[in-house]
C-alpha cells in the first residue's frame, strides 16, 4: 500500500477502532462490577469487567493517537476527497479478492455443513484452482459468475427448506445435485477453454487435483486418525462400504 | 558434578530418541516436509507447524515434539532455497538471504551458496540448542519468584515489545494488534467467575476461542489471499551441479557464525520477535563489521552465512521464553505453545517440576533435527527444489483445504471454521495496512494469563496497585514497558538526537583542541 493510501486506511481504521472500543466499553458496563453474581459479592478488582475495561481504554487511546496521526498526515482529507471521486471498483485485484472470498465462504459456510465432505472439497478445489490457474481475468470473471449462480441456487435450496423435502425422497439428493453442479462446472469450463491447448492442460490438472486431494485426505482422516468428517454423505458412505468390504475380505 | 548430571540426562534423551526407528522416521519426514514448506513461497514455518499440530494431536507428546520441532527447523532452513534459486524468499526469515544468495546463484555459485546455508543453518540450530538447554532452567528457576503481578506485566511486555519491533509502519499499530488479540482472548466465560463475556448468547463461544483455529486463520488465510490476489509466481530456478559443503569457508567465517548465532538467540529470546528480524539484524551486523561492506548485496558469502545462521539460531532462542515463562519468542513458537497446550502441557516456571526432562528432550530433538536437516539438505536438495515448479494457484487452494480440515479436526467443531475465516480476513486487512500479526497472536495466547493474573494479584493486594512499584521485578518490568513506549515518541527521539549531537560535537571540539595543542 502506498503511504497516502495507508494514511487514508489509518483514518478509517482509527474511526472503526474508536467505535469498536466504545462498544466494548458499553458491553463492559453491563458486566457485574460491584453487585452479586452467582451468589458471590463482587468487588471491582475481581470483576470480569476489569480486563475488557483496560483493553477498551488502551484501544481508545491508541485509536485516538492513530486518528490524530492520520489527520496530520492528510489521511482524512485524502479519504474525504476520494469519496467524492469515482474510483474504479472492478479492478483485477478486487475481482480476484472477491473470487477468493466466494470460494472460501461457499466452502465453509454453505457446503461443509450440508454437503458430503468429499464433494464439497472437490467443488471448492475445482473452482479455486481452475479460476486462478488460467490467469486470465475474463475467464476468472465468467467462472466466478457461474460458480456464484450455482452457489446461489444451493442457498435458495437450503434457506427455504427445499433441500429437506428433496432429501426426504432420497437421502443423498442434495449430494447428487452438488455432483451435478461439479460436472456442469467442468463442462462449462471445458467449453470456455477448448480452443486453447495450454488452458485445456491446466483444466485437466485442476480436475485431477480436485479429485486427488479429497481422495487422499478423506481416508487418512477418517480411517487413520479416526476423525468423523463434517458431513458424511454419498461419497463418504461409498467409501465406508468399500473400506469395510475390503476389511472383511482381507 | 553439577554439569555431569544434566549432561547425562541430555545424552540419555538423545539415545532414547535415536533408538526408536519411528522417531527417526518422523524426524526425517518432518524435516523434509518443513524444507518443502519453507521453500515454497507463500507457505510459512508457522503455518506448517499449525497444520502438523493438528495431525500430531493423537500422538504422545514426545513423538509430536519430534515432528513439530523438526518441521520448525526444516522450514526456517528451507526458506533459503527460494531466496537463492528464484530470488523469492520462501519465508520472511530468508528475505535477508536473498540479497546475496541470488547474486551468488546468478554467478553460477548456487550449489556453493546452498552448501554454505545448509551448514550455517545446522550450526545456528546447534548453538541455539546449547543456549536452550543451559539457560532455560535458570530462567525457570528465577521465574518461580514471580507473582501474579509479574506474570501480568510479562504478558503486557510481550505485546508491547513485539508490537514495537514487529511493526514496519507505526509502532503503535503493533500495540493495537496486540490489544485486539487480548480482546479476542477475553471472549468466553472468564476464568474466575465464569461470567460470559462477548459471547452473544452463543454456547460455542462459552469456552472462548480455540487457539489453534485462530492461529491457522491468522496465518493461513491472509497468506492464501495475498498469494492468489497478488499473483505470486515462482520464476525459473537457477541450475546447479552439486552442493559443496565449503568447510574451509565455514572455518574462515567461524567468528561471524558465532556472532550471528548469538544475535539470533538473543533476538529469538525477545517475545514475539521472529526469525526474520534476527536474520536482518545479523546481516546488518555482518555488513557493518565487514572490511568490504560494498560487496554486500552483490553476492557476498558473509551475507548469506550471517542471515542463515541467525534465523536458525533464533529457533532455540524463541523456545527459551516459551518453556521458561510460557511466552513464545516467535510466531512459530506461538504455534508450538498452542500444540503443547493441546497435549495438556503448560509451559512456564512449573514445567521443570511437572515434566523435568522436557527441556532436555527439546534440546535433544533440536540437535537431531539439525543433523537431519543437514543430511536431508545435502542429499535431497535437487529433488526438493522441484516443488518450486508447482504453480501457486494449484497448491494454495490445497493449503486452504488443509487449513480447514486441520482446524476442524481439533475439536470436531464446524464452529471453529466459522471463526477461522473472519479472523483470517481481519488478519489479511491488518497485514495490508501494515499491522504485524505476531502481537495479535501473542495477545490471543497470553490474554487468559494476563487477565487471571491481574485479578489474582489485585485480590491478594486487596485492590492496591502498589506492589507493582514495591516489588523489584515488577518495577523493572514497568520501567522497561514505559521506556519501550516512550522510545517511540517524537520527544524522546529528539532528545536522544540532541544528546548524541552534543556528545559528538563535544568529542569533535576536544579532538580539534587536542590537535591544536599538539601542534
Amino acid at each position: 500500500m502506498k503511504k497516502r493510501e495507508l494514511r487514508r486506511a489509518d483514518f478509517i481504521t482509527s474511526v472503526l477502532l474508536l467505535a469498536f472500543s466504545a462498544w466494548i466499553l458499553i458491553e463492559t458496563f453491563k458486566m457485574p462490577a460491584k453487585d452479586t453474581y452467582g451468589g458471590v459479592q463482587n468487588v471491582w478488582y475481581v470483576s470480569p469487567a476489569l480486563f475488557p475495561l483496560i483493553i477498551s481504554i488502551f484501544i481508545i487511546i491508541l485509536g485516538t493517537v492513530l486518528l490524530v496521526h492520520s489527520i496530520q498526515s492528510d489521511g482524512a482529507s485524502y479519504f474525504f476527497s476520494s469519496i467524492l471521486k469515482r474510483t474504479k471498483f472492478a479492478s483485477e485485484k478486487n475481482i480476484r479478492f472477491l473470487s477468493i472470498l466466494l470460494a472460501l465462504f461457499s466452502f465453509i459456510y454453505l457446503n461443509i455443513p450440508r454437503i458430503d465432505f468429499f464433494i464439497s472439497t472437490a467443488l471448492f478445489l475445482i473452482f479455486f484452482i481452475s479460476a486462478f490457474y488460467f490467469d486470465e481475468i475474463n475467464l476468472l470473471k465468467k467462472l466466478t459468475l457461474f460458480y456464484f449462480i450455482g452457489s446461489l441456487i444451493f442457498i435458495i435450496l437450503f434457506a427455504f427448506g427445499i433441500s429437506k423435502i428433496l432429501n426426504s425422497y432420497y437421502k443423498y439428493f442434495i449430494d447428487i445435485l452438488a455432483l451435478v453442479f461439479y460436472i456442469s462446472y467442468v463442462i462449462y469450463n471445458w467449453i470456455k477453454v477448448k480452443n486453447n491447448h495450454i488452458y485445456k492442460k491446466r483444466l485437466i490438472v485442476s480436475l485431477m487435483a480436485s479429485l486427488a486431494v479429497p481422495l487422499i485426505l478423506c481416508p487418512i482422516f477418517r480411517y487413520s486418525f479416526l476423525i468423523p468428517l463434517p458431513k458424511e454423505g454419498l461419497i463418504i458412505q461409498m467409501m465406508h462400504n468399500i473400506y469395510y468390504f475390503l476389511k472383511r475380505v482381507i | 558434578m553439577f554439569i555431569f548430571g544434566p549432561l547425562f540426562i541430555f545424552f540419555q534423551q538423545i539415545f532414547i530418541l535415536i533408538t526408536n526407528p519411528i522417531n527417526i522416521l518422523i524426524l526425517f519426514g518432518a524435516v523434509l516436509l518443513g524444507i518443502i514448506f519453507g521453500a515454497m513461497p507463500g507457505l510459512t514455518a508457522t503455518l506448517g507447524i499449525a497444520l502438523l499440530a493438528t495431525l500430531t494431536y493423537g500422538m504422545d507428546i514426545g513423538t509430536s515434539m519430534v515432528a513439530l520441532l523438526a518441521m520448525y527447523v526444516g522450514a526456517i532452513y528451507g526458506g533459503s532455497y527460494g531466496s537463492i534459486l528464484i530470488n523469492i524468499p520462501g519465508t520472511a526469515a530468508a528475505a535477508a538471504t536473498a540479497l546475496d544468495g541470488y547474486p551468488l546463484a546468478c554467478q553460477g555459485k548456487a550449489g556453493k551458496a546452498l552448501g554454505l546455508t545448509t551448514t550455517a543453518s545446522a550450526i545456528g540450530t546447534f548453538i541455539g540448542m546449547l543456549f536452550l538447554i543451559t539457560i532455560t532452567p535458570f530462567i525457570s528457576a528465577f521465574a518461580l519468584k514471580f507473582t501474579s503481578f509479574e506474570f501480568f506485566l510479562l504478558a503486557f511486555f510481550g505485546i508491547i515489545i513485539s508490537g514495537n519491533l514487529g511493526s514496519t509502519d507505526l509502532a503503535y499499530k503493533g500495540w493495537i494488534a496486540g490489544f485486539l488479540g487480548l480482546f479476542l482472548a477475553s471472549v468466553g466465560r472468564d476464568q474466575l467467575q465464569f461470567y460470559p463475556r462477548f459471547t452473544f448468547g452463543l454456547d460455542e463461544l462459552d469456552g472462548g476461542l480455540e487457539v489453534v483455529p485462530v492461529l491457522i486463520g491468522a496465518f493461513g488465510i491472509p497468506q492464501i489471499i495475498q498469494v492468489l490476489k497478488d499473483k505470486v509466481t515462482c520464476g525459473e530456478a537457477k541450475r546447479f551441479q552439486r552442493i559443496l559443503p565449503e568447510f574451509t569457508e565455514i572455518i574462515h567465517h567461524f567468528p561471524l557464525i558465532i556472532r550471528s548465532a548469538l544475535i539470533g538467540v538473543g533476538i529469538g529470546a525477545i517475545p514475539g520477535i521472529g526469525e526474520d528480524i534476527a536474520a536482518w539484524t545479523a546481516y546488518a551486523a555482518a555488513k557493518n563489521s565487514s572490511k568490504h561492506p560494498e560487496r554486500f548485496g552483490k553476492g557476498e558469502i558473509a551475507g548469506v552465512i550471517s542471515a542463515e545462521t541467525a534465523n536458525n539460531a533464533c529457533i532455540g532462542g524463541a523456545i527459551i521464553p516459551l518453556l521458561s515463562l510460557g511466552i513464545p519468542g516467535s510466531p512459530p513458537a506461538a504455534m508450538l505453545l498452542g500444540a503443547l497446550m493441546l497435549h495438556g502441557i503448560q509451559p512456564g516456571p512449573m514445567l521443570n517440576f511437572d515434566h523435568p526432562l522436557f527441556i532436555f528432550q527439546c534440546g535433544a530433538i533440536l540437535l537431531l533435527a539439525s543433523f537431519a536437516m543437514w543430511i536431508t539438505g545435502m542429499l535431497l536438495c535437487k529433488q526438493v527444489i522441484k516443488v518450486l515448479r508447482i504453480p501457486t494457484p494449484v497448491f494454495m487452494p490445497i493449503v486452504a483445504v488443509l487449513c480447514v480440515i486441520g482446524s476442524y479436526s481439533l475439536g470436531l467443531e464446524i464452529f471453529n471454521l466459522y471463526l477461522m475465516v473472519p479472523i483470517g480476513i481481519l488478519a489479511y486487512f491488518l497485514t495490508e495496512m501494515e499491522y504485524p500479526i505476531a502481537p495479535l497472536v501473542i495477545g490471543v495466547i497470553l490474554g487468559p494469563m494476563a487477565d487471571a493474573n491481574l485479578r489474582r494479584a489485585l485480590m491478594v493486594s486487596k485492590g492496591s496497585f502498589l506492589p507493582i512499584i514495591t516489588r523489584p521485578v515488577s518495577l523493572i518490568l514497568v520501567l522497561v514497558i514505559i521506556l519501550t513506549v516512550v522510545s517511540q515518541t517524537k520527544w524522546y527521539k529528539n532528545l536522544i538526537r540532541r544528546i548524541s549531537e552534543k556528545l559528538f560535537s563535544k568529542k569533535k571540539t576536544k579532538e580539534i583542541s587536542s590537535n591544536a595543542f599538539k601542534k
